[in-house]
């Protein structure tokens, strides 16, 4: 009997409930709104210029309901005591309401768009279609919290929709200025507490064993889905000290024991197991590769040993991994100005900024000074190249360019230089390109760069530094002064 | 005189209501005509013109995806579009064997078949395929064995024609591609689809795509340059026309400039006795001037192009002198080149020039030589082509490996299609002939951004049929786009309602083997 009775006044609440809200078109709208993102699949293909455009204005919107939501809760607050603010409370949702709609109606263009896609893209994307929802609900709810009928339910779901709203222009802000936004200035006490904050670097490791053979590896095979933009399992092998961190199921390398090594478990399974890496079809590791992962992971897994037993790669030397240099964005401007203007000109070596800056000197080249040089000290941390090739420089520019932090390949073919002060440059741990052909180095003046670990093409055709075997005519090997 | 009826320049014009049409229909034009109506009208149009102008450029015009013409290095996002990823070479430099060169003569060693001297070669090899016309009709298909011995050269051992004697020294540095195919069967097909990525002209040829997408390295010099080899009276030479470097759709500032193959490069290139630099500046100054304004009024791009092709004869006036000045090379120039470098004109001689280019940020140079279409006497021309191409080739390679530059650039030795292993016409001890064959032809790469030392596919006994690994034309173009840091999917221009691509329409793959 009591349970009867209990039913029957569960059943009444819910009558009411259904008279009060009218749940029935507040499901079918979330679930319209849930299909909005699988009828229009994100699949990293760029679609309609239109589609774009209207897209664009997704950044402006979006703050609206921002503002709407934020004012609402101070509404909310202060309309206990002024009816007029808690009047206009109900109609400052809805309009939060519809302006959220139109944010995630326009952004969801502008994702499909541009073709963008992403684990943070998706779980901003999400955010969005949740909260919607959670809004619709809070309208619905709205009238029994005035009526005092429900009090506590729309106070909880305000406070919910609240932490999404928070959370997922969270994720919005993180697509547009990166994910390290708020925490790359954030002081190194707090910063402990966000462990993804750490600045993970492979710098120290230039030229050895792991930087050379196994990086090259992992980069090619894994860093899509275990990298910066996808942390699959949380998992990231982009670096050395992540790799060695591990992921969600704990350490994947255990330094000599490559069996007990997750990440070589993984790699060697039969392709159609679940657990088989790389997934979806991407292509697997080579036998090759999984003796290069084997025998490092055997040898101690060290970052810094220059090579590794057993492993022998003489004929093929694997390039340095490019390590990337800070973006110069900012500098952009002054850098377009350069472009225009007649002199020596900074081309970006591609579409990504990270991957720096060339110092082009072709049309100026024999205006081209030291003096001139000096001024794209400003650039130097971006510069990754430098042509200087037949230009007027002379000794005084390795003063300059030991401040090139970053560069990669130095050219002053055909320039007076005679070598005093190359050793200036033994602190660009990049270096891996040098041409002085057709100078007048000596092999003396030359012999600082033979301790640079990751100089491997020096050239010295027609300078008194040629070594020997260039005289002969048609060896092909004998120009270069040496070769790791 | 009486004036045509349509011609409406006379004092009464004649409007649509002076047509042979029944009363009654005149009547409901004329009555549609009310100054309401005139007035929504040219409101509609208004709207109209102000939606063209909202899309601009992007909207109802070719635009580009990879660049915009108007700011050749960064794009409005203050952003750099091109190269897509960092790339391995800078720079091309395309050695086109115009006539399709005998793969199995040279590169494509295939000791079987010596024993089949004469036998026909089986049905089954060939199967439904078809032929050209000069063999269709032949009752017999002859196998005509290489007439020179091969050899193994190089760490790599890699087979290589006794005929190519410095080609052997280099294989190491070679990335050798035996099964390039393509779909055409005939010269003119052939050359546009292995140069344009299409066998219909019109397109661009991969010099304006390069041109175009990274733009110039030195603004003296014409970012894409190309270089004709004499002819020798001797050899069967095909036709080369300059729709092989044409800009196709492109804005014509990224053709391909030709320079002659005699000991003046460019004609003209002095000022008249009495016009000193001034004058001249002053007169293209004044050109350009007459040029914008043609440009504000009509708005033709090509004015532009116009417009940058005579300030870039004004400045070849002095870098070209300069780059064809070889008083100043090294005795090791003339050692490596040999004595025919010396001659305008010759192979050895434009191979050098490439060399000089590639040093002064010339992005794309491409060196035809014709010659190679040898449908007879192999055994005669054969030598002489190879004698006049290959130290040419070798020199190159070589003289930018010394000098540290084919770190950064990309060497291309390819021909439009192959030559079959049967003998066109008779088969003698002595000699014998070749046809086209597209099916496998064997093309090499040097340099920035490919795997020095390795041969790529391989061909069936009879040269005939790709067995493993096949490398269409768009393959072999996406994957030189690759080299140079270019996405192929990505590089497009829209015209015609198409992103048009090079490696468009039929879906093209980089070689990833190819690749270092």
């Amino acid at each position: 009997m009591i349970a009867a009775e209990k039913w029957s006044a569960a059943i009444r609440t819910l009558r009411i409930r259904s008279v009060q809200a009218p749940w029935l078109p507040i499901l079918a709208l979330s679930a319209f709104l849930l299909t909005l993102p699988l009828a229009i699949p994100l699949n990293g293909e760029i679609h309609a210029d239109w589609l774009q455009f209207l897209g664009r204005f997704h950044p402006s919107l979006v703050h609206l309901p921002i503002g709407m939501l934020v004012l609402l809760v101070f509404l909310e607050f202060t309309g206990r005591n002024r009816t007029g603010l808690r009047d206009a409370g109900s109609f400052v949702l809805q309009l939060g309401f519809v302006t959220a709609f139109l944010a995630v109606l326009f952004g969801i263009l502008l994702a499909y768009g541009s073709g963008v896609t992403g684990v943070i893209l998706t779980r901003h994307m999400w955010g969005g279609v949740v909260l919607l929802i959670e809004l619709l609900v809070c309208i619905s709810v709205r009238p029994t919290w005035i009526s005092r009928k429900s009090p506590r339910k729309y106070p909880a779901l305000l406070a919910v929709s609240f932490l999404t709203l928070i959370w997922t222009a969270h994720q919005g802000g993180s697509l547009t200025h990166g994910s390290d936004y708020l925490t790359r200035y954030m002081p190194g006490p707090l910063k402990e507490f966000f462990p993804s904050a750490v600045g993970a670097s492979d710098a120290p490791y230039v030229g050895s064993a792991y930087a050379r053979y196994v990086h090259p590896i992992l980069d090619a095979k894994c860093v899509g889905c275990h990298g910066a933009s996808k942390e699959q399992a949380r998992l990231r092998l982009d670096f050395y000290d992540l790799i060695i961190k591990g992921g969600k199921d704990g350490a994947v390398i255990v330094p000599r024991n490559p069996d007990g090594s997750l990440l070589l478990q993984r790699v060697t399974l039969a392709p159609t197991d679940r657990h088989f890496m790389p997934t979806d079809g991407k292509p697997p590791l080579s036998p090759d590769e999984i003796a290069t992962l084997r025998a490092w992971i055997l040898s101690g897994a060290s970052p810094t040993a220059t090579g590794i037993p057993g492993i022998s790669k003489v004929s093929e030397i694997a390039e340095l991994p490019i390590q990337p240099v800070g973006d110069y964005s900012p500098l952009m401007n002054e850098i377009r100005q350069m472009q225009r203007s007649e002199g020596a000109k900074l081309v970006a070596v591609s579409a990504k900024p990270s991957d720096g800056l060339i110092l082009r000197t072709l049309d100026v080249a024999s205006n081209f000074d030291d003096a001139q040089l000096a001024q794209f000290q400003r650039f130097a941390p971006y510069i990754v190249e430098a042509e200087l090739a037949r230009t007027a420089v002379t000794d005084a520019c390795f003063d300059t360019l030991s401040k090139f932090t970053n560069l990669r390949a130095l050219h002053l073919e055909g320039t007076a230089v005679t070598g005093q002060g190359l050793a200036k440059l033994s602190n660009l741990s990049q270096l891996t390109y040098v041409n002085l052909s057709a100078t007048k180095v000596t092999p003396g003046a030359v012999a600082p760069l033979k301790s640079m670990p990751n100089l491997r093409h020096l050239y010295l055709f027609e300078t008194a530094a040629q070594p020997e075997a260039a005289a002969v005519n048609g060896g092909l090997n004998g120009y270069s002064g040496f070769h790791h | 005189m009486k004036q045509h009826p349509d011609c409406t320049d006379c004092e009464n014009p004649v409007t649509p209501l002076d047509f042979p049409v029944p009363a009654p229909v005149k009547q409901q034009w004329a009555a549609l005509e009310t100054r309401r109506r005139f007035l929504g009208r040219s409101g509609k149009v208004l709207g109209w013109a102000a939606l063209a102008g909202l899309f601009g450029r992007t909207g109802l015009r070719g635009y580009a995806n990879g660049r915009d013409a108007k700011s050749p290095v960064a794009n409005a996002d203050n952003r750099f579009d091109l190269p897509h990823f960092a790339p391995k070479a800078k720079r091309a430099i395309y050695l086109f064997m115009s006539g399709g060169p005998p793969q199995i003569d040279l590169l494509d060693y295939k000791p079987n078949l010596a024993a089949q001297f004469n036998k026909d070669m089986p049905d089954s090899v060939r199967g439904s395929q078809q032929l050209t016309g000069m063999t269709a009709g032949q009752a017999h298909f002859p196998i005509a064995p290489a007439h020179w011995p091969f050899a193994q050269h190089g760490q790599t051992g890699t087979w290589v024609s006794d005929l190519l004697p410095y080609t052997a020294r280099m294989v190491d540095d070679l990335t050798i591609i035996k099964t390039t195919n393509t779909d055409a069967i005939n010269h003119e097909p052939a050359i546009m689809l292995m140069n344009t990525g299409n066998m219909n002209a019109g397109k661009p040829c991969l010099g304006a795509w390069l041109a175009y997408g990274l733009g110039s390295m030195n603004d003296n010099l014409p970012t894409f340059i190309v270089l004709q080899t004499k002819t020798n009276p001797k050899e069967n030479n095909q036709p080369v026309s300059s729709r092989l470097w044409s800009s196709g759709f492109l804005s014509s500032e990224y053709a391909g400039v030709g320079l002659r193959s005699g000991p003046d490069p460019v004609l003209y290139l002095s000022d008249p006795a009495g016009v000193d630099r001034q004058v001249r500046r002053n007169m293209l100054d004044t050109v350009e001037q007459i040029n914008r304004q043609t440009l504000a009024d009509v708005g033709d791009p090509e004015t532009n192009a116009r417009i940058a092709e005579y300030e870039m004869a004004f400045r070849m006036q002095s870098s070209v002198p300069e780059l064809v000045d070889l008083s100043k090379e090294p005795q090791s120039t003339w050692d490596l080149y040999g004595p025919d470098a010396r001659q305008p004109g010759t192979f050895a001689y434009n191979c050098l020039l490439a060399r000089r280019m590639a040093e002064r940020g010339v992005r794309f140079t491409q060196i035809y030589k014709r010659g190679w279409d040898v449908h007879g006497d192999v055994v005669g021309t054969l030598p002489i082509l190879c004698k006049e191409t290959d130290q040419g080739a070798y020199a190159l390679v070589t003289d930018l490996k010394r000098r540290g530059l084919l770190d950064d650039t990309l060497v291309i030795w390819a021909g439009e299609f192959g030559r079959t292993v049967y003998s066109q016409g008779g088969l003698t001890q002595d000699n014998y002939g070749r046809d086209h064959h597209p099916r496998c032809f064997t093309t090499w790469m040097a340099g920035g951004g490919v795997r020095a030392g390795i041969t790529h596919g391989e061909t069936d006994d009879y040269s005939y049929n790709v067995v493993k690994d096949p490398v269409h034309v768009r393959d072999f173009n996406a994957t030189i786009l690759h080299c140079l840091g270019i996405d192929h999917t990505k590089f497009t221009y829209k015209f015609q309602g198409l992103d048009q691509k090079l490696t468009s329409p039929v879906p093209a793959h980089v070689v990833q083997e190819l690749l270092a």
